[in-house]
């Protein structure tokens, strides 16, 4: 037995030495900024910051190495790496208020970028990828508010003109109505609405959020701290009434049909609301979907150009390559290579001057995009609790769709939930 | 000298057969105690603080426990976790059993054959069998509904609604787990000498007589081992879940491990999460202690 462990320590020490040896040996590795985003369905846009990356090398010998993170559990491979600093990114695409404010993971932006960056976004992103005051991310994404989308041969066969939209919700009800089709036994084989009612709470309400808006209701007060008497308001439940309506009572939507973006790419559903970059999904996915973009149809306000989810690109404050990840910023933060990013994966660039370039310009959405930006700025919630926030409310949203209970019972205790989250 | 200088320079052959097993065993201890024991603690102290933005942490005694504890979202979880426990747990051991009755009857040839189709379902990733099971249940191109249409029958939500979302996750519970509980009880079944069931036969006892009367009281300290097993498997359910529900719809299937994560992971609380990692533990211990206090009875061949 002296042998046995004897021999199996020599055996171990030996490793240990030929590890140490070859790691000595090995020749020094390409020196790498490494990026996480969870943006996995714009792998074009992604794989650009490799691309760009080879360039800055010649300079400054870092390559830009692009690691996808699937966005459903995204945040947990975040914050561990973030907490536990070994494997984390040098730089990441996220939420500013939430690891920026919550978490206090950023670095913040250098004063130089700080101004060629204001002084180039459209005026309503100007907030994002800000903390309290502080920049820290370069938005990354223009037109990450709902707009309608609706299918141009689905409008024809229902005695609709696709070339006029209905712009307010009671002329959009009407042609949800007619635009539905049911089977002998009443069930529907074609919807009006393509509406999002699976997946996570924090989804639903970001597809509720521009019915509430439309209603003239808000999620929390404008001073983020409380819930009651907001998002229980008269407003709000009329929104969350109409939303039920919907699928209970209309029946132009159904919970019946899964993905809503894949029951519009299926000519299944004649209207969807998304953001800019389902145009370029659309392309890809449903090519012979003969569609048009319209501003989103207004109630007593207009819904506008607002979003739950600011996504920007932001430097990690424990890398110890943060200078070297904002001097590739820096290196990308201009016209050309913002329009160029953008435009291979099919979505609306950043930098303002794009926004009258001729891609932006031939795109289907150019017209609505400005006339969303035109409405007023709708409330933000970029709270550091927004995702809890946004969970407690979406539970209310998706109760009221699955005949839970009815909206003010609802929405009353969602409220109460989301002002304990707010004072804890 | 101590016990553990003996360890280290041992002066008898005894002393070098125990550290020879120290040995052996340290490198597990070593990993269960980083794997298992440490992040242990860490709920545990974690449960007592509070994470602040910016990362810092404060200490807040026993508010976190009395928030989780007080919260309805919390206790509609646990509730669905013991829905999805009553409806997943007999179901699974039960057919198991029967299954491996079955299969003790065959020959050898047929017996592996079968064996091998039943544990397959177990091989297979949790994700990916959920995802299969999503399009299984997908209420218009899922396969279920069209059979139900083929009889005659409506289709169903499945895992769209309120009331069948917990069955629907339990079936594929009893489909993932079937082929392991089935090892088990056939490994046990063929470990039971065949004179007992001989004898039994020989003093007139019928089929159902042997099987209650011999073969099961035989097997209890494997019922008993694959029921604290499935206890375990579904009280932690997660993958399910998250792959297909995300604990929807409307909560229906929010169970306690998937609101752990969001906790933690998606909320940022790490506090309120370590408390309910804490709910967790202390509850699969008291149920595992009381299954083996009160059903566990000594067996011999």
């Amino acid at each position: 037995m002296r042998r046995t462990t004897g021999g199996a320590i020599a055996v171990l020490a030996a490793a240990v030495l030929l590890t140490t040896a070859l790691a000595e040996r090995t020749p020094a590795q390409a020196k790498k900024l490494v990026y996480w985003t969870h943006w996995e369905q714009n792998p074009e846009f992604n794989r650009w910051y490799e691309t760009k990356g080879k360039e800055f090398a010649r300079k400054s010998g870092y390559e830009v190495e692009v690691v996808t993170i699937p966005y459903q559990g995204y945040e947990a491979k975040y914050l561990a790496a973030l907490m536990g600093k070994t494997g984390a990114p040098d730089f990441f695409n996220g939420i500013a208020h939430q690891w920026c404010g919550q978490y206090d993971f950023c670095d913040r932006m250098p004063p130089d970028l700080e101004k060629v960056w204001s002084e180039n976004l459209p005026k309503y992103m100007r907030a994002w990828g800000q903390w309290r005051g502080v920049t820290y991310g370069i938005p990354i994404e223009h037109g990450n508010f709902q707009q309608m989308y609706i299918n141009a041969d689905l409008f024809r066969k229902a005695g609709l003109d696709p070339d006029r939209p209905p712009k307010t919700l009671d002329d959009w009800l009407a042609a949800m109505k007619k635009l539905t089709v049911f089977d002998p036994k009443g069930e529907p084989t074609q919807v009006g609405f393509a509406i999002r009612h699976k997946g996570h709470p924090v989804g639903i309400t970001d597809k509720f959020l521009p019915f509430a808006h439309a209603f003239g209701a808000r999620m929390i007060s404008p001073a983020q701290d409380r819930a009651t008497g907001v998002a229980n308001s008269p407003e709000m439940v009329a929104a969350l009434r109409f939303f039920g309506d919907l699928v209970t009572k209309h029946k132009v939507a159904s919970l019946a049909f899964g993905n809503p973006e894949d029951a519009f790419g299926q000519k299944r559903a004649a209207v969807i609301f998304r953001e800019s970059w389902y145009f370029g999904w659309l392309k890809k996915n449903g090519p012979d979907v003969s569609f048009r973009v319209y501003a989103l149809p207004c109630g007593t306000s207009c819904p506008g150009a607002g979003n739950l989810f600011p996504w920007s690109n932001l430097v990690s404050k424990a890398s110890p390559n943060k200078h070297v990840a904002w001097d590739f910023l820096r290196f990308i933060s201009n016209a050309k290579d913002d329009l160029e990013q953008h435009q291979l994966q099919g979505i609306l660039p950043v930098w303002a001057a794009n926004l009258d370039s001729s891609y932006v310009k031939s795109r289907p959405d150019y017209a609505s995009t400005k006339e969303m930006l035109a409405q007023p700025v709708p409330p933000n919630y970029y709270h550091p609790k927004s995702n809890e926030l946004a969970t407690a409310f979406g539970e209310a949203v998706v109760g009221v769709l699955y005949g839970k209970g009815q909206p003010k019972a609802l929405l009353d205790e969602a409220a109460s939930r989301m002002d304990r989250i707010l004072k804890e | 000298m101590g016990r553990w200088a003996r360890l280290v320079l041992p002066r008898t052959y005894m002393d070098r057969q125990r550290r020879a097993g120290f040995l052996f065993v340290l490198p597990a201890v070593a990993y269960f105690t980083a794997v298992y024991f440490v992040p242990l603690v860490e709920s545990l102290v974690g449960s007592f603080y509070r994470t602040l933005p910016g990362g810092a942490s404060r200490f807040v005694g026993l508010r976190l426990y009395e928030l989780v504890f007080t919260d309805s979202a919390f206790w509609n979880s646990v509730w669905n976790t013991v829905k999805l426990l009553a409806l997943s747990v007999p179901a699974t051991v039960v057919l198991a059993l029967a299954v491996a009755l079955g299969l003790d009857r065959l020959t050898l040839r047929w017996r592996s054959l079968w064996a091998a189709m039943y544990f397959v379902p177990f091989a297979v990733s949790l994700v990916a069998a959920a995802l299969i099971w999503q399009w299984i249940y997908d209420p218009v191109y899922g396969v279920l509904n069209h059979a139900l249409s083929l009889v005659g029958l409506r289709p169903q939500q499945w895992l769209q609604s309120l009331d069948e979302v917990l069955p629907s996750l339990a079936l594929v519970n009893v489909w993932a787990r079937l082929g392991f509980d089935t090892m088990i009880f056939l490994a046990a079944l063929q470990a039971i000498p065949r004179e007992y069931d001989e004898a039994a036969e020989i003093d007139g006892a019928t089929a159902r007589q042997r099987l209650r009367h011999v073969t099961l009281p035989l097997l209890n300290p494997h019922i008993l081992m694959v029921c604290i097993l499935e206890l375990i498997f579904n009280f932690k359910i997660f993958d399910q879940v998250y792959a297909t529900t995300q604990g929807g719809p409307a909560g229906a299937s929010q169970t306690i491990i998937p609101l752990l994560y969001d906790t933690a992971f998606k909320y940022f609380r790490l506090g309120e999460a370590s408390v309910m990692a804490v709910f967790v533990f202390a509850v699969l211990l008291a149920v595992t202690l009381v299954q083996w206090r009160i059903f566990r009875k000594p067996v011999e061949y």
